[in-house]
């Protein structure tokens, strides 16, 4: 794992395709949908403050932006199918988008993998995250809901921002603590430390 | 909690259960597709009929359904209520004309068109609510990964789709244990005794040691997957998906037709759409 090598954007935006990235999607995505249907205290229909949103952020840490973002699509439809709520395919792509800005972490030089996640990775984070978020619910997500099911948009508007404010919280405020806890442990887990 | 998942891990021995992961997967995708690209009832209604009939046949766990149907049935009354607190005349501009059933105040009116617009609406979701649940209950993680491979999906993501799915009953048995063992520990887990900042904490209590645990496993389940050669080779072959019986051969006319179907709908749609998106038969 420890090359220094630079990586071009194009392969850390892909993530590294082997089997530890795919069973990590899988559980990932298994995760997010059982956190969505259960983890979660109800805010408007359609959308709840659910912890599922912890799950990208590791993922995306993990394994880059493309697996954080095949997480929330599959996650979510897997969400909509064991809960019950019909296939939202809209919503399902809005947490993709979302998924893939949250996920950028290795991007900006977070690694926590290495153990590398400090204040400043976090605040990026932050950032990204919001825009992410309100990208995926903000945009995404009405527009094909026009497109998909010609639904009430109105509606759509409200349990959209109400997803965009209550997942992008989660996504801030239990997210950077679990990253900064996962990086803790990772730097451990090398056992070497460098001497002068 | 545990009783309302139905991952199946065994097919089970009714029609639907027999067919190919293949054909499921088809059949699945063809009526979810039809339900999202029509808005007439006539259509609607007989999807509604087919789901229910198939949830019907598969005879299994109806119990945990009925559970799950109150919450839906219960959460979508409750967005059609939304939209029409926000737009009370909503039909007029989906059905066209508003016929006043009953007047609450000057804007607060329940006319015929929106009503029926809510009832095709409840119906198409009802028919979606139905479909997936037949589907998941009549397919198996392994038949889902092989239907998707069928379809033209690439295998890694088909491989995704199937060990999240295998996984799910795991992650409620780690679930259950954590949350047992905090109780053992004095946590207060009851929602009418904790405020909604406690409830808020203790996901988070428990969110943290399952996903620990959950993301520990990818190691060894990746290490296994090697071992038996997975993505070495740029096909691959499923073991759960066996021959073809003579239901799929039945039910490959049913929705060869119905995707020729849905093509017509959807073409109708662009070509030649109706002055209003739902169709209303009383005017």
């Amino acid at each position: 794992m420890g090359n220094n090598k630079k990586k071009s954007i194009g392969a850390l935006l892909l993530g590294k395709w082997d089997t530890k990235t795919i069973v990590g999607i899988a559980i990932g995505a298994a995760l997010f949908g059982v956190l969505m249907d259960f983890g979660g205290i109800k805010v408007t229909t359609n959308t709840s403050l659910t912890s599922a949103y912890v799950v990208l952020p590791i993922v995306g840490a993990l394994f880059g932006p493309l697996p954080a973002a095949l997480t929330g699509l599959i996650g979510n439809t897997i969400a909509d199918l064991i809960g019950g709520w019909g296939l939202w395919f809209d919503w399902s792509f809005g947490n993709a988008v979302a998924g893939f800005f949250i996920g950028l972490l290795p991007l900006y030089g977070a690694k926590i993998d290495d153990g590398v996640f400090g204040v400043k990775h976090a605040i990026i984070y932050a950032i990204v995250t919001v825009v992410g978020v309100a990208l995926g619910f903000g945009v995404v997500t009405p527009v094909l809901t026009v497109l998909f099911y010609s639904s009430e948009l109105t509606v759509t508007w409200i349990q959209a921002w109400a997803a965009v404010v209550s997942d992008a919280s989660v996504a801030i405020v239990i997210g950077i603590p679990v990253l900064f806890a996962l990086a803790k442990r990772n730097a451990r887990k090398t056992g070497l430390s460098k001497e002068d | 909690m545990d009783q309302r998942l139905f991952i199946n891990l065994s097919p089970g021995g009714t029609y639907l259960d027999k067919l190919t992961g293949k054909t499921k997967v088809r059949l699945f995708f063809a009526i979810v597709i039809l339900l999202i690209a029509t808005w007439d009832m006539r259509i609607i209604f007989s999807a509604l009929a087919l789901s229910i009939i198939g949830l019907a046949s598969l005879k299994a766990k109806l119990k945990s359904v009925k559970a799950i149907a109150v919450i839906v049935v219960l959460s979508n009354l409750l967005n059609l209520f939304l939209i029409w607190v926000i737009d009370p005349d909503y039909g007029a501009s989906v059905c066209g004309g508003s016929t006043v059933l009953f007047q609450i105040t000057s804007h607060y009116i329940i006319t015929g068109q929106t009503m029926w617009y809510f009832l095709v609406r409840f119906c198409k979701l009802m028919a979606t609510f139905f479909a997936a649940m037949t589907f998941i209950q009549c397919i198996t993680p392994s038949e889902l990964a092989a239907g998707l491979y069928a379809i033209k999906v690439p295998y890694k993501v088909c491989m995704i789709v199937s060990i999240a799915f295998r996984y799910i009953p795991d992650i409620l048995r780690d679930f259950t244990n954590i949350k047992i063992s905090m109780q053992a520990r004095g946590m207060e887990l009851d929602a009418k005794r904790t405020s909604l900042w406690q409830r808020l904490k203790q996901n988070v209590i428990i969110l943290v040691p399952l996903v620990v645990t959950s993301f520990d496993r990818v190691g060894n389940i990746a290490n296994a997957m090697d071992l038996r050669g997975f993505g070495k080779n740029k096909t691959r072959t499923y073991y759960a998906e066996h021959e073809d019986v003579k239901g799929d051969g039945q039910m490959k006319i049913f929705y060869i037709a119905l995707y020729i179907f849905i093509a017509v709908v959807i073409a109708l749609r662009i070509i030649a759409p109706g002055e209003y998106m739902v169709w209303y038969p009383f005017h």
